[in-house]
């Protein structure tokens, strides 16, 4: 058997609150502004958790110019479609197909694949129902009878989680291997790692990783507050006085191919994926294991599956979603995997919030973003690290990453952790 | 590397368990019948293919059955009966060499749980958030719990204590093929020794029924329940609505022959692609279900040549049973009249997000008893696919070398899975 090939990220494409592209949102948090702010989708004057990082001021069609689409999806179908679409454009697979002979194309199409990390659905599209129910005052022969004059024909379609994926298939094409991940938090990263997957067993030739999601609706936000997990005000990533996440939205996407198709074509190499790791905590559906468990065994079967070493890595983005007990126990994760040669540790949380099932993907986009800039940026909400891990090298100040190799962690309800190792493009 | 398929569970509409499931289905005995779970006298479908006199009583615990919805039940059941028939199981030892794979069902909410939110926060029937942040509105942690996304594929890792790779797909009615495709590879790529796989989906409730009647997507045969699933039959006018849950485990083929496990058969292929046309629609001439059939078939290493048996999606719908047809007259070529089709989902009724595990399990078992399942109610063939070879009036006596299972999915989503005669 020959041996995988090396896999190239050739095309990235992110949405969320601070911004547009992921050189846009990467700025806006070297800059060490936040995208939290007040909650608009409802009047949350009265709530107790009142912010979010929200996508502002852009308007759909600035997402997706097809505008009778709007119509059959979700907001956060909007969000993944635009970020794949940019991942495609940017990695320039329509303008390499454009240079095939026409009996080219079909082949080209399906050895394109797309792999979709999905939120997998949301409280509110049921609400859809709530003047059905509302007349039929209880009475399900009422319901049923009254139900397709209440209800749009198509509720369903627009609340499939695999819309991102059948949409941006058939605007592109890509016609290959596919999945939609349904893995709540841990779906965007996982996304990324199942691409790499199947282009290193050559499934394809080219496949577009995808994680989208809008988690800021009145249900979700209740739901998170009562278990404990929401701020009120900030997330302070590996703080002493930290006390939960809040909600962000968005997507990102990255292109990946094997090296060598990337480097004949000589198509722009944002960096090379190295490796990954999932496993599960088996610990229920909210609960950890306080000892960090899950991130250390993700963490080395990453290293293993990059078959490198610890002292390799030059920084890490954590998951650091601002949680006491997440924070504390990926803290002793990494402790544990490095010792005492920590590379640089970081989040992006503080600022584009928990973006959920698009979070490991927009952090894998931004990684890229940190490597090229030869940055590890700070936190600016990070006043006292937890003296619990002092020695974590957490900083509100900017760091240096000490190579060019980033890992990023991903966890997720139901104990799941997924870590990836990337590596920025180094001239040959 | 070679991947033993050693342990089957199931709860289906025909049967509770692996075995009353495969005789009901041999037997060719409908799963439909008019819905019973709640008053659907107002739809224009009320009848279902339910699952039926399950008892959930003490199959797991009290509190984690309290997270788990109908068909995270459904799934316990199924893969707890998949690790017995197995007979072995993660311990503190092997869990983390164990990996769980699940073709999830989509969100579900009871209509109850919705009309407790409407009640607070929209008693005049548009929402009030105002009301929702209100002191009184109750809050209920376990329902949060139950509702995300990954609440089955967490139950399942906690409760049978599986520390591997876990995840969690869906495509639709492709979601479980799907699911089993990825465990394959995982296992392939030396991941995890052992693997819990399945599907799950219970959409058999008024808000599952109401989106499936809405897009017309069903069958109306309601006086005529037990033959209103008639896959490739001329006649046929829909899918009938059903439910349940099925799962595999998977082991390296030396391994399962180490400790002397019966293997049902190999699952030797897994092919997978997106067919880009309509969201709902299937391509009338097969262009996609083309795609990964012939994946499975490469993956597998087999040619048209070697397939005995077809476990069609065959889901009822005009639309889906066409281009179904077409496919496998595509890749199936000078082969077509030689291998024996049936839809099991003319007695079981369709799935959704479990289809494609359940039809896997169909396939193993097809294999073990060397029987093709009879394609139920099917009798005449449309003008043009008369070269289809259905298993019709009984089931056939049949050894099957080598069986293929097709799922194609709203969205585009088309799964096939390739099984081989150990």
């Amino acid at each position: 058997m020959s041996p995988s090939p090396r896999i190239a990220i050739t095309g990235s494409g992110a949405v969320c609150g601070a911004g547009l592209r992921p050189a846009a949102i990467l700025d806006a948090i070297l800059e060490g502004r936040s995208a939290v702010g007040p909650i608009g989708y409802w009047d949350a004057s009265d709530w107790p958790v009142r912010v979010a990082a929200q996508i502002n001021g852009i308007k759909d069609q600035v997402l997706v110019d097809d505008r009778k689409l709007h119509k059959s999806i979700s907001r956060t179908d909007l969000f993944g479609i635009y970020a794949g679409d940019e991942a495609i454009r940017s990695a320039g697979f329509p303008a390499l197909r454009d240079t095939l002979p026409e009996t080219g194309v079909p082949l080209f199409n399906d050895r394109s694949g797309l792999v979709v990390g999905s939120g997998g659905g949301s409280y509110q599209v049921n609400y859809d129902f709530f003047p059905l129910l509302h007349s039929s005052k209880g009475d399900m022969t009422a319901f049923g009878r009254d139900l397709a004059s209440s209800v749009h024909p198509m509720w369903l379609l627009r609340i499939l989680p695999n819309n991102v994926l059948c949409h941006v298939g058939i605007r592109n094409q890509f016609k290959g291997t596919n999945a939609c991940i349904t893995n709540q938090c841990a779906s965007g990263a996982l996304a990324v790692a199942e691409a790499a997957a199947s282009l290193r067993i050559g499934e394809a030739d080219r496949i577009v990783a995808i994680g989208h999601d809008a988690p800021i609706e009145p249900e979700s936000v209740l739901g998170y507050h009562r278990l404990g997990l929401l701020s009120s005000d900030a997330v302070r990533p590996f703080d002493a006085r930290r006390d939960g996440t809040l909600f962000g939205e968005g997507a990102a996407a990255l292109a990946l191919e094997p090296l060598e198709s990337a480097l004949a074509r000589q198509a722009p190499v944002l960096g090379q994926f190295l490796g990954s790791g999932t496993v599960s905590e088996a610990s229920g559906i909210v609960q950890l294991q306080p000892d960090g468990d899950g991130p250390t065994r993700a963490i080395r079967l990453a290293l293993a599956d990059a078959g490198i070493s610890p002292e390799e890595v030059g920084m890490i983005v954590a998951h650091g979603n601002g949680t006491p007990n997440s924070d504390a126990s990926e803290a002793a994760a990494i402790l544990r995997v490095f010792g005492h040669q920590v590379p640089p540790v970081t989040a992006f949380k503080w600022a584009i919030g928990h973006t959920l099932a698009a979070a490991g993907t927009l952090d894998a986009a931004l990684v890229l973003e940190c490597l090229a800039r030869d940055v590890v940026p700070g936190i600016p909400t990070l006043r006292e690290v937890d003296p619990a891990f002092a020695t974590l090298p957490v900083s509100c100040d900017h760091q240096r990453p000490r190579s060019d190799i980033a890992l990023i962690i991903c966890r997720g309800f139901g104990g799941m952790n997924v870590a990836l190792l990337v590596r920025r493009n180094t001239p040959s | 590397m070679r991947i033993a398929i050693t342990g089957i569970g199931l709860v289906t509409p025909v049967g509770n368990d692996r075995e009353s499931t495969w005789s009901s289905l041999l037997e060719g005995r409908p799963g439909p019948g008019p819905i019973t779970t709640f008053d659907a006298s107002g739809f224009t479908t009320r009848i279902g293919a339910e699952v039926k006199g399950f008892d959930f009583e003490g199959m797991a615990p009290r509190k984690l059955l309290k997270q788990a919805s109908r068909c995270h039940r459904f799934a316990l059941a199924a893969a707890g009966e998949a690790l017995s028939d197995a007979g072995i199981r993660p311990d503190p030892a092997t869990a983390h060499r164990w990996g769980l794979s699940v073709g999830a069902g989509m969100m579900s909410i009871s209509v109850e749980e919705l009309d407790v939110v409407r009640q607070y926060c929209a008693p005049e029937g548009s929402f009030d958030a105002t009301r929702m942040a209100a002191s009184e509105y109750p809050v209920d942690p376990v329902y949060f719990c139950r509702t995300q996304c990954n609440a089955g594929l967490a139950l399942l890792a906690h409760h049978f204590g599986i520390r591997g790779y876990s995840s969690a797909v869906h495509t639709a009615c492709a979601s479980g093929g799907q699911a089993i495709g990825t465990a394959l590879k995982v296992m392939r790529r030396g991941l995890v020794d052992r693997m819990l796989v399945g599907g799950f989906d219970s959409m058999l409730n008024p808000i599952g029924l109401s989106s499936f009647c809405l897009l017309g997507a069903l069958s109306t045969d309601n006086d005529e329940p037990w033959r209103a699933s008639r896959p490739f039959d001329v006649t046929r006018n829909g899918f009938v609505l059903g439910e349940g849950a099925g799962f595999l485990v998977l082991e390296r083929w030396e391994d399962a022959l180490a400790r002397g496990a019966e293997i049902y058969a190999e699952l030797a292929g897994d092919g997978n692609s997106l067919s880009c046309y309509r969201i709902t629609d299937s391509p009338p001439d097969g262009d996609g279900p083309i795609q990964a059939i012939r994946q499975s078939l490469a993956s597998a290493g087999l040619g048209p040549e070697d397939i005995d048996y077809v476990n069609a999606h065959g889901t009822s719908t005009q639309m889906n049973d066409q281009s179904e047809c077409a496919a496998l007259k595509v890749v199936l070529g000078e082969r077509l009249p030689e291998v024996s089709v049936s839809s099991t989902k003319g007695c079981m009724g369709h799935l959704i997000a479990a289809a494609g595990a359940v039809e896997a399990a169909v396939c193993a078992l097809a294999i073990r008893d060397g029987i093709a399942p009879v394609s139920a109610n099917f009798k005449t063939p449309d003008p043009g696919n008369e070269s289809l070879n259905m298993v019709t009036g009984t089931s056939h006596r049949l050894r099957i070398r080598a069986a293929l299972s097709n799922s194609l999915g709203f969205g585009g989503s088309n799964s096939c899975l390739t099984f081989r005669q150990p």
